[in-house]
């Protein structure tokens, strides 16, 4: 079977004269690729279908330009990205690709129930099978009696759950989740660390971004490490203690990174 | 339903469901977005060619109610397609919400149009709207349906491609407003909605034919009332163009994912 996902290569330079974000702006002189922020330079990752892999590293590390170019968010610069096989733009691939992004990102004008049914949609579902799948993912994330409510109206965690329920509505088998707990009470992180490693136990192959490290610890069969867009070790949370002769997950990672400074 | 056109809608579901949300967009707000701009219009026609056209000659043979009746509900579908898009795209940009219809499997041109949809829905809600009040209240006729036709829909694929494109290109509401307010509108009153450039002094009257919305309004016109400043070919062939150069742009836009995507 293909890797759940395979990245060879990837580079991401920002603002690189390919547009550049500024309204009414002349095209900038100078070679496409040259100029602007490198977050992300020649990465190469590949995550074994059915694992549940994490990506640790500070803010800025790379992380989220590494999930949105999986996610055919933003254009890369260079390099291949293939899910199950299939490049990642095809059309086959994304249907298989679910994203929880760090930030809410909910639709202002649409409803709990909405919200799941319209993206079903967008992901191909028929609207029988949308009904029944937003249904159960209300149930499971226990959205049912907010199912009229909007987005804008729901507290924080439920805003979260609807996040993560949404990203799962499609039955994705790479589910993608950027920072999922950040910003959530303890209950409700135990909450969805329990549903997170139920649908692992049913073959979702799952690649977890956190700054939380005991999540790491206790959710991930093995991490990477990165700093400045560039991986500098990989290894099961056991494996990094002991490559960086730490006693936590903690340390190893202060040292990985302290290494690099 | 037909298994042919069952299998087409099951190809493209992503594509129903984008234009299912924009729709429900437009409808949720529909006091804002189809009874408001309804309003103001009738309310011209009302003041402008009820209370104040009686003490105005006709143009061309045409009473003046009759004669503003096309122009400005040219210019209120404009303004609603245009609006409506560049609002939507531009809102879906700022919470960054578009992510769930980027990252969806979707062909590029799906997302355009899906996009595009909710413009063309409100612009054609208010159209009806105000031919449905204006018919009763000036009598106005529709003389040639097919040109009518024709204009309505470069109109709507012109203005809804607009809004898309500033929608994706605009990084404050300010900038989305800028294009409507100093450009649609003031070409709008430029392009005779309320009176003819025929009767223009020159060189206004050469002028106006640079506007290109006063193509747009003339091959309304000629639509409603069978008459124009200008022949019926050039007013449609201009329009024709400009949509085709808005949809080209919008396209290119979608295909190469720039702006869209950083």
């Amino acid at each position: 079977m293909p890797d759940a996902l395979s990245i060879r290569g990837l580079t991401k330079r920002y603002d690189d004269g390919r547009g550049d974000g500024r309204w009414f702006r002349l095209r900038r002189r100078g070679e496409p690729g040259t100029t602007g922020f490198l977050a992300v330079r020649d990465f190469d990752l590949e995550i074994e279908a059915g694992s549940f892999f994490g990506l640790l590293g500070p803010n800025g590390a790379g992380k989220t330009t590494i999930i949105s170019a999986v996610c055919n968010l933003i254009r890369v610069t260079a390099g291949e990205i293939a899910i199950f096989g299939e490049p990642h733009d095809a059309l086959a691939a994304r249907r298989i690709v679910g994203l929880a992004e760090q930030d809410v990102n909910l639709d202002r004008f649409l409803d709990v129930e909405e919200t799941l049914l319209y993206h079903g949609g967008y992901f191909g579902m028929s609207r029988a099978e949308a009904r029944r799948r937003a249904g159960e993912m209300m149930d499971v994330f226990d959205l049912r009696a907010k199912a009229g409510v909007r987005a804008p109206k729901l507290s924080g965690g439920m805003r979260r759950r609807l996040l993560l329920a949404r990203a799962l509505m499609h039955e994705p088998r790479l589910v993608i989740l950027d920072e999922p707990t950040a910003g959530v009470d303890f209950e409700l992180r135990l909450e969805l660390w329990r549903y997170i490693r139920r649908l692992h136990d049913q073959g979702t192959t799952i690649l977890l971004t956190t700054h939380y490290l005991e999540e790491a610890d206790e959710l991930c069969e093995e991490i990477a490490l990165i700093r400045d867009g560039r991986l500098i070790a990989r290894d099961t949370a056991d494996g990094l203690r002991n490559l960086y002769g730490a006693d936590s997950l903690a340390d190893a990672y202060v040292r990985a990174m302290g290494s690099l400074s | 339903m037909s298994t042919a056109r069952a299998g087409l809608l099951d190809r493209h579901r992503g594509l129903v469901a984008l234009c299912a949300r924009e729709s429900d967009r437009v409808l949720k707000l529909w006091s804002q977005t189809i009874v408001a701009p309804v309003l103001a219009s009738f309310l011209f026609i009302v003041v402008f060619g009820l209370s104040l056209g009686g003490r105005i000659r006709g143009i061309g043979g045409v009473d003046y109610e009759v004669f503003i009746v096309p122009g400005l509900i040219a210019m209120a579908m404009a303004q609603a397609a245009y609006a409506n898009n560049s609002s939507s795209v531009f809102q879906a940009r700022s919470d960054r919400y578009i992510n769930d219809v980027l990252s969806a499997p979707m062909r590029p041109w799906e997302v355009n149009l899906g996009l595009a949809f909710g413009g063309v829905v409100r612009a054609l809600a208010i159209g009806v709207a105000l031919l449905a009040l204006a018919v009763p209240v000036t009598g106005v006729p529709v003389r040639e349906p097919l040109v009518l036709f024709v204009a309505t829909v470069s109109l709507l694929v012109l203005f809804a491609s607009l809004g898309v494109v500033v929608g994706v290109y605009a990084e404050t509401w300010d900038q989305h407003g800028f294009v409507n307010n100093i450009v649609i509108l003031p070409l709008s009153f430029l392009g005779g909605v309320f009176y003819s450039v025929e009767l223009l002094p020159s060189p206004w009257h050469e002028v106006s034919h640079v506007n290109p919305i006063f193509f747009l309004i003339n091959a309304m016109r000629y639509g409603f009332l069978g008459t124009s400043d200008v022949p019926i070919g050039l007013a449609l062939g201009v329009t024709a163009a400009l949509a085709l150069a808005c949809v080209a742009w919008s396209a290119a836009m979608f295909r190469s994912g720039r702006r869209l995507k950083a």
